[in-house]
């Protein structure tokens, strides 16, 4: 049989909480261990225990992270979604299946493949019976796809660290399920994987948890927060860092953590933080952003730092809560009532979930008011390559605040909110110090921080504001350009589309020699150089896991008009991560002149 | 002429140095006055103004702040959400004294979640509610407080029951109950200057008359109903850490004295009835009691000074976050070198 090498995915369907995150995550590890390049995608439920999910993986030498467009290999271990998952099968596609789930795999067509796999568990350990089944998948797979064994062992005590008797178990498992294997099936199926070089320096982890740590590197003072899916394993990856990174020289804590009891609360527990002069900071979902709107205004109005992770989950409403999608930009961009502008960085990368996670403390400091963090549930809560976190390359950045009288004096005629370096960035005292104290609100105020309903006062007070965040644009992130010689179609994208660009960029290479220039947007408000971008292309699409094209929308209201006919919508969300050929063909279509699609 | 030396208080400040701008509040409203008495009590403790936070919601009581204590920072925030801010700056900067007023509105509605989560938290502050029944910003609505039977100038009777915030506080554990009136100075007075002694939280509910909406007879809110209907549950004393208590006068009838966290002295002197202020059932009983008889209870309802406070229960530093240093803030280089290696691992 022909042997496609390091070039397919396999789809794992389960039940929530039969233990098989453990299954696939050390099929993941092994496959990453042998340099193999590799991605995962958990589509899991709303559920604490027995809805179908499914676990993605795919190994592409191309380096290809979205999932692919066709499964090769299909394993069914759920009887709940037995019968659908084993119908969408492509013909030719490998079917591994638990023999004691007793329903039917009737397809000729196909490779089928069974393993009694709960008899085989029940008879090491009937207790656990259930979710050691699992390890027998790892153990067919391995020995179908040709991993090393050596490459499994070390991802099993990587998955159980230091459970000897968890270690032991599974890895008995795994080795009697390849045995399995070997003995009764033609292990020949036409995939496998082979050993790459792998940099000894990399290795796989959640953007949550990147986030996390860049948030302890920055300095956190204050984390307040309310468990939502997919951002709560931000929160307790820094709860569970603390104590190893950031303890005092007495044995205390730096950093207050505050589960809060609802998000209103807990954006109102960093306004206040930021108020006292510390660094706080909340991590949450659409549904959160909704109900912290208020606080966001009073941030933004009275000039209070302050950070919110957003991970996006689908909405609206409570939405498919475990999916992923970009639809909040919009929100978080013009969050609250009135005339709003908020920063907002948006990582693609594992790596920049840490340097962001440090650096919005620092610009949120800097421009006196909230930054968001962008993040969504594919990259937040799946699991992506890294060189290892780089250290900051600045120290922190703590803003104007006057600490001392004599950098008060050297302040002709103070005011918390004058505009004295004409950057639309007042200086500011703390509680506390003595210095200058004034009345906060969030009702209008005049450069003194007085009450004030005065017509130019508040004109001027708001027309600062938006000077002060327009004058953050060219020193957030900048976007990461890649412009061919032949500038006729860009493509603007950020986030975890990042995932999958490179794919949309080879299919639309390959089908239509096209070569297309990419611009990854970093941080709104967006960039100069974004504009730039715009200006030197012929066509521009701007391609977003959403509905709208939300960016599109911020696009077209802030451009120069003379650029706006040659901007494109492409956005799509279903809540599955992008698929590089749906986006591609969506491009395709777009800029074939199908002008109901084309926005002129 | 003769000049009267300027008074100064234990910190040798004088009393203007904790007063506010001019309220902007209708005159005669019971806020102004619960606002001279902060400005008192905050002198006669001898706090510096610089070390105190105001803190405030929305709604008119909400708009104080700017009426006194005009040295100290402050934060009139959203409404109902001033617990949450508090929270927050608490956490970074524990060295401060958090004063906090609310409103009926603004606390017992909109805000009931935050209050009640506040106490659960035990957070160190001073909580005062300046309790009139009705929403005054708004023109008059009631408010969730105001009692059966109430009726304010305008439109019907109140039908709801109230909610009580002092039963709430008490039977949340908090560790500080008062109930109080506007125009009893110097009852207000005592119990605001020891609830500024007191670590922890510290509910004032304060029953304080809006004389444009709710200053009528029928309302159980007016000057007049209050002043008819005030039941003290014992005369309080406030003897500051400063003055050494032997010096004080001894009463003549029966007291107990509450010893604060500062060192200073709550003394309660018995009136008809004994009630025990470290019995949570007593309090509760006062207060139903009193409600029964559509009467108001005032005092020290209930105290608990055994509690740890939410910055202590978790375990801070002991210098405030706000003032740690990049090093204490940012791990070092060898510590990122090192984590990167352990995922490597």
């Amino acid at each position: 049989m022909a042997n496609t090498v390091n070039d397919f995915t396999v789809n794992i369907a389960t039940a929530n909480g039969t233990g098989s995150q453990s299954a696939n995550l050390i099929l993941l590890h092994s496959m990453f261990e042998m340099g193999v390049p590799v991605s995962g995608k958990n589509l899991f439920p709303s559920n604490i225990s027995g809805l179908p999910t499914w676990f993605i993986i795919r190994a592409s030498d191309e380096g290809y992270q979205a999932p692919g467009d066709i499964t090769h290999i299909q394993v069914v271990m759920n009887k709940d979604t037995w019968l659908a998952d084993v119908e969408k099968a492509e013909p030719g596609t490998i079917i591994i299946h638990n023999m004691d789930v007793k329903l039917p795999v009737e397809r000729d067509d196909c490779i089928v493949l069974g393993m009694p796999m709960t008899k085989m568990a029940r008879s090491i350990n009937p207790k656990l019976a259930r979710m050691i089944a699992n390890m027998y998948y790892v153990g067919a797979l391995a020995e179908t796809l040709g991993i090393e064994e050596s490459a499994i062992a070390s991802a099993v005590a990587q998955q159980f660290k230091g459970k000897e008797r968890a270690i032991e178990l599974n890895l008995q498992a795994i080795s009697e399920g390849r045995d399995f294997a070997r003995e009764n099936w033609n292990c020949d199926i036409g995939y496998s994987v082979t050993a790459r070089n792998k940099d000894p320096n990399t290795f796989l982890i959640e953007g949550n948890e990147a986030a996390a740590l860049g948030c302890i590197f920055g300095g956190i003072n204050m984390l307040s927060w309310y468990p939502i899916t997919p951002s709560s394993s931000l929160a307790e990856s820094i709860i569970s860092w603390l104590p190893k990174l950031r303890e005092a020289e007495d044995g205390g804590a730096t950093c207050a953590v505050i589960q809060a009891e609802d998000e209103l609360a807990a954006a109102g527990m960093v306004v206040g933080a930021g108020w006292a002069g510390g660094r706080g900071m909340t991590c949450t979902s659409g549904p959160g952003i909704s109900l912290m709107s208020e606080f966001i205004g009073l941030a933004y109005f009275a000039e209070v730092p302050g950070v919110i992770w957003d991970v996006n989950r689908v909405g609206p409403s409570t939405g498919l809560p475990t999916r992923t999608q970009q639809g909040d930009l919009t929100l978080l961009y013009e969050a609250s009532h009135g005339d709003t502008q908020h920063i907002v960085l948006i990582p693609g990368t594992v790596d920049e979930c840490f340097e962001f996670g440090w650096r919005s403390f620092d610009v949120a400091e800097q421009f006196q008011t909230l930054v968001f963090g962008f993040s969504d549930l594919d990259l937040g809560m799946n699991r992506w390559v890294t060189a290892g976190f780089e250290y900051p390359n600045q120290k922190l950045d703590r803003g104007k605040v006057i600490r001392t009288q004599e950098q008060l004096d050297a302040i002709e005629n103070f005011g918390r909110y004058r505009d004295v370096d004409g950057d639309g960035i007042p200086y500011r005292t703390l509680p506390g110090s003595g210095l200058e104290p004034i009345l906060y609100r969030g009702t209008g105020h005049d450069e003194d921080g007085v009450y004030s309903e005065d017509p130019e006062v508040y004109a001027a007070t708001v027309a600062r504001l938006k000077r002060k965040i327009e004058g953050s644009r060219d020193k957030l992130p900048a976007p990461v350009m890649r412009e061919e010689n032949d500038k006729q179609v860009g493509i603007i994208y950020y986030g975890s589309v990042e995932n999958t660009i490179t794919e949309i960029d080879d299919i639309l290479e390959s089908t239509t020699g096209m070569k297309v220039s990419t611009c990854r947007v970093r941080a709104l408000p967006y960039h100069s150089e974004v504009e730039r971008f715009i200006a030197e292309h012929d066509q521009v699409v701007v391609l977003e896991i959403n509905r709208d094209g939300q960016l599109f929308g911020i696009l077209r209201k802030e451009l120069p008009v003379e650029h706006l006919s040659k901007l494109h919508s492409v956005a799509f969300s279903d809540g599955i991560p992008p698929r590089a050929r749906v986006y591609a063909e969506m491009i395709l279509e777009t800029l074939s002149g199908d002008t109901k699609e084309v926005i002129a | 002429m003769s000049m009267r030396p300027i008074q100064l208080n234990v910190i040798d400040l004088p009393k203007a140095d904790y007063t506010g701008g001019p309220s902007s509040l209708c005159p005669g409203c019971g806020h102004d006055q619960i606002s001279n008495v902060i400005i008192q009590a905050a002198w006669e403790n001898g706090i510096a103004p610089e070390t105190i936070a105001k803190m405030s919601g929305i709604g008119c009581s909400s708009k104080t702040p700017a009426y006194f204590l005009g040295k100290s920072h402050g934060f009139n925030t959203v409404h109902g959400r001033m617990p949450s801010v508090t929270t927050g700056a608490n956490m970074v900067n524990k060295d401060l004294a958090f004063l906090g007023v609310s409103g009926d509105g603004d606390t017992a509605s909109i805000g009931i979640g935050q209050f009640i989560h506040a106490i659960r938290r035990n957070l160190n502050m001073v909580y005062i509610i300046e309790n009139n029944g009705v929403y005054g910003l708004t023109k008059g609505q009631y408010s969730a407080t105001v009692e059966k039977g109430s009726k304010k100038k305008k439109g019907a009777t109140n039908e709801n029951p109230p909610i009580d915030l002092c039963k709430m506080a008490i039977n949340l554990g908090c560790g500080f109950v008062a109930r109080s009136f506007s125009g009893s100075k110097k009852q207000l007075t005592a119990l605001l200057r020891a609830a500024l002694s007191h670590k922890g939280m510290a509910v004032i509910d304060v029953i304080s008359p809006c004389v444009t909406f709710a200053n009528n007879d029928e309302s159980y809110r007016s000057y007049n109903y209050v002043k008819g209907n005030e039941e003290e549950l014992h005369t309080v004393d406030y003897i500051p850490h400063f003055t050494p208590i032997e010096e004080v006068e001894v009463p003549e009838g029966q007291f107990e004295d509450i010893s604060l966290f500062d060192g200073s002295t709550l003394r309660l002197e018995t009136l008809g009835e004994d009630h025990d202020p470290g019995n949570p059932v007593a309090a509760l009983a006062a207060i139903h009691e009193a409600e029964e008889n559509e009467k108001h209870v005032t005092g020290l309802l209930y105290y608990d000074s055994e509690m740890k406070t939410a910055d202590e229960a978790l375990g801070l530093t002991d210098t405030p976050l706000v003032d740690l240093s990049e090093d204490e803030l940012r791990p070092s280089k060898a510590a990122l070198k090192e984590l990167n290696q352990s995922f490597r691992a």
